[in-house]
């Protein structure tokens, strides 16, 4: 199936290397790019039940001249047609609707005004909206461009576990890479992961496809994701808990994101399967 | 977490009415009490300013107003500046209603600014688009889906505006015939409780009054012959009004200020206009209390000149980026243009017992907000629920008539649909652009083609013709899988029969190789104005330059019935 990876392009050094990694994505993927370089420093995404304002740090204006002859040049450079987005709907004159109906959107660990942020490791609380609120699933790539060469998905057996381990497999299935799945126990024996598996109909699958099946029933969650191949994608699922729920007891993606260096693809609670 | 579906519910899901009753309620309780936090602060700071405005610089209370409101917006919550309804209108046409949480309190706030610093605008529109976005956002934490969303937005509006004019049926006309722009079962009940609820909510705080009281009128048959008159004139006002604030939106545009400056500018114009004609600073409501009650003293050309400085006013405050709405500067607007008119009359005519100013200030009233709005529903009730003057029933149902016609000729849009409709961002529920809008190119696309390659001799091409149940073929590149163009069957008919050229033409020759081509992110209407162009069909659909599939009229016309008939099936 065609698929679509959404990115938004700034023309500076960094941006430039989080194109590259969307675009190294979309030639493993065999999916198309869209891009959009921002002529304001916000714009709106109206998805299913939320509407997500996104507000862009002034650099993402930089050099707006030279931006889309850049960003075609790094797209010929990685055999991928680019095409550019522009927006045809506006809530307000400076405020553009950007359209949801893609399969991958590419958010670097913030895209909101925080890019002093950026570098820390924290996934901006924009990116974290549109993770809950997105049908598609988000890219947040690497503090650095590193190619990718396994697939590792975390799977703790909840419903959004089980649609990033679907999209595991399928990533797997398109681009030929060995799939891991990492699955930190805690109380639960693998009987019951398995059983999971075998309701979604999934266990023939993950036998013949899974290179490793990480378990960890002892240590620390922190301690064990340095097992995770440094080149692997990271595919797994958002709860999409509420800030305080966040705040109070910790939030999962925000601990892998923080420890590990990969590029990670994240499905949120509202993430569809596509059919086939 | 059940609650936060209640749609699901087996209760609610054979007739949800009564679930949007129950949260109408609470939507209309919610915008009720915006408007009521409105007009306190409002009266605050206008009592807080009002020592300083005998001041030489007073004029500079407006400016400051208009800048610190296009601040607020701008910096600190990121949102364009305008009156707001437009923008509630889009939400329902095009995204189910979808609003953000922050437009609940930010129009409140900037209203506040520049209005009670002196601005010419009105409080009205801030207050509907914060109770659009309370129950927009009320619907979103239950989980409603769209059409129960654009119902609660609905509610917000009505009891916004029931609220703050203490006039439930008018609310509810209010959002029946401008916001929602349909009158189906399913919405007009909870609207009309959600009104209810907003009117009691303010009644609850302010107590049952009546916005402009009025004595009755005694009418006399000459009264409603200058009805006509009357109606041309409110008709003018609003065109002349519509106009204004669209040119000064454009010139303050191309003023390369910032544009926190350009407020401030439209501000302190509007304080210097304000030092000539106090009536035209503020929402200005002293002044309509006067003339209703006919203690207005200005001559005809004061009252004439009063109502062009309103309209001034009113086009630098909104135009040059202060915030607030026009029902305000409408209503005004209205009655100086009625006063005028009725002074004219009483010259010209002094043997006629014409009735009193306040009767041909609350006609001109309803004649302005008519021709305005193209609403004329909205502008009778309105004026028949904040007068209580139900005996002007007949002269007031003249007026708006003939208002909305004339200035229908002049402007056939209303104001605020006018941006909306220029830039095709209107989608009324039932029309062509709406049922295309929630169609795409993924639900119609057709993949059984049959792909030929450049280099394929026309015998060939003829083997896969006879295979092939469509009249067109992709042609993409044998290798790497590249879209090259398209061969219509049409267009071949005599290669296909000149059996001579079997082994000497080949696909590449015959081929079209720059064919119109559609893209997944296309919009349906898009694609079918280049289909009417190229007077054709059917068109490729490419993705990283691969052929995907076809896009056809007779798929998209079987999709287009479907998405009609649920349409059409919500609006019954």
């Amino acid at each position: 199936m065609e698929t679509t990876l959404f990115h938004v392009f700034r023309n500076t050094p960094r941006g430039r290397e989080i194109l590259m990694q969307s675009l190294f994505f979309c030639k493993i993927t065999g999916a198309s790019i869209l891009i959009y370089i921002p002529e304001h420093t916000k714009f709106l995404m109206y998805f299913e039940n939320d509407v997500v304002q996104v507000d862009l740090d002034k650099s993402y204006l930089t050099d707006p001249d030279t931006a889309k002859k850049h960003a075609e040049e790094l797209a010929e450079q990685a055999g991928i047609y680019p095409r550019f987005l522009h927006p045809k709907n506006f809530t307000a004159s400076t405020l553009p609707d950007i359209p949801v109906n893609f399969d991958f959107m590419c958010c670097p660990r913030s895209i909101t005004s925080l890019s002093s942020k950026i570098s820390l490791g924290h996934i901006g609380p924009k990116v974290r909206r549109i993770i809950n609120a997105a049908k598609f699933p988000v890219l947040i790539p690497a503090p650095q461009f590193k190619e990718w060469q396994n697939l590792t998905v975390f799977f703790g057996g909840s419903a959004n576990s089980v649609k990033a381990l679907k999209l595991g497999l399928h990533l797997s299935r398109v681009t030929g890479k060995p799939l891991d799945i990492f699955t930190q126990t805690g109380r639960k024996t693998k009987k019951y992961f398995e059983d999971i598996l075998t309701d979604n109909k999934l266990d023939t699958e993950v036998e013949e496809n899974v290179r490793q099946w990480y378990f960890f029933k002892k240590g620390d969650f922190k301690h064990n994701l340095y097992n995770v191949p440094h080149d692997a994608l990271a595919v797994l699922g958002a709860y999409g808990h509420g800030l305080v729920k966040d705040v109070m007891f910790g939030n999962t993606m925000e601990i892998i994101q923080k420890t590990l260096p990969n590029t990670l693809l994240v499905a949120g609670p509202h993430y569809v399967i596509p059919p086939g | 977490m059940f609650w936060r579906y209640p749609g699901k519910l087996d209760f609610f899901r054979m007739d949800d009415r009564l679930l949007l009753i129950q949260i109408g309620i609470i939507v209309g309780i919610l915008s009720g009490m915006a408007s009521v936090g409105l007009t306190w602060a409002l009266g605050s700071i206008l009592d807080f300013l009002r020592p300083l405005r005998h001041l030489w610089w007073a004029f500079l209370l407006p400016a400051a107003g208009a800048m610190c409101s296009s601040l607020f917006l701008e910096k600190i919550m990121n949102e364009g500046a305008g009156h707001g309804v437009p923008e509630v209108i889009y939400s329902v046409s095009r995204y189910g209603g979808l609003m953000r949480l922050r437009s609940c309190f930010t129009r409140l706030i900037s209203s506040c600014l520049t209005i009670g610093s002196g601005g010419s605008a009105g409080p009205e529109a801030p207050v509907v688009m914060s109770g659009a976005a309370i129950g927009s956002n009320i619907g979103k934490f239950f989980n409603l889906n769209d059409r129960q969303r654009i119902t609660l937005v609905g509610c917000g509006s009505a009891g916004a505006i029931s609220a703050i004019f203490n006039a439930p049926l008018t609310g509810m006309i209010f959002a029946l015939e401008v916001i929602l722009g349909e009158w189906s079962m399913v919405n007009i009940i909870p609207i009309a409780v959600a009104s209810v609820a907003g009117a009691e909510t303010c009644r609850f705080f302010e107590g049952n009054r009546i916005v402009f009281e009025s004595s009755p009128f005694n009418i006399s048959s000459y009264d409603l012959l200058a009805c006509l008159g009357l109606a041309l004139m409110a008709a003018i006002a609003s065109v002349l009004l519509t106009r204004m604030l669209r040119g000064m939106h454009h010139i303050s545009g191309k003023v390369e200020l910032p544009f926190w400056i350009r407020a401030a500018l439209g501000g302190a114009a509007v304080g210097f206009l304000g030092f000539a004609v106090p009536d035209a600073l503020g929402e200005g409501y002293h002044a309509i209390h006067a003339m209703i009650h006919g203690l207005y003293a200005a001559g005809m050309g004061l009252a004439a000149m009063a109502c062009l400085a309103k309209i001034v006013a009113t086009s630098l405050t909104l135009g040059w980026g202060g915030s607030g709405g026009i029902f305000a500067p409408c209503l005004v607007i209205g009655s100086f243009a009625g006063l005028a008119y009725q002074r004219m009359l009483v010259f010209a005519f002094p043997s006629v017992a014409w009735s009193g100013e306040g009767f041909f200030a609350l006609l001109g009233m309803a004649g302005m907000m008519s021709g305005l709005l193209q609403a004329p529903l909205t502008g009778l009730f309105l004026i028949l629920e904040i007068t209580g003057s139900y005996d002007v029933m007949v002269p007031l149902i003249i007026v708006s008539a003939i208002s909305t016609t004339i200035t229908y000729y002049f402007e056939p849009v209303s104001f605020y649909l006018k941006e909306l409709v220029d830039r095709g961002a209107l989608l009324r529920p039932g029309t062509d652009q709406r049922v295309l809008s929630d169609i795409s190119i993924r639900e119609v696309i057709e993949k059984d083609c049959i792909t030929v390659h450049p280099d394929m001799p026309l015998r060939d091409f003829i083997d896969a013709v006879k295979k092939s149940t469509r009249n067109y073929f992709p042609v993409e590149d044998a290798q790497t899988g590249k879209f090259l163009g398209m061969i219509y069957f049409d267009k071949i008919r005599p290669y296909i029969f000149n059996t001579f050229l079997y082994d000497t033409v080949f696909v590449e020759q015959i081929m079209d190789a720059d064919p119109e081509v559609v893209y997944y992110d296309d919009d349906l209407s898009d694609v079918l104005h280049k289909m009417d162009l190229k007077k054709c069909f059917s068109l490729p659909v490419i993705s990283n330059e691969r052929f995907v599939g076809m896009v056809s009229k007779a798929t998209l016309l079987d999709k287009y019935r479907d998405e009609l008939k649920v349409q059409t099936a919500q609006i019954v």
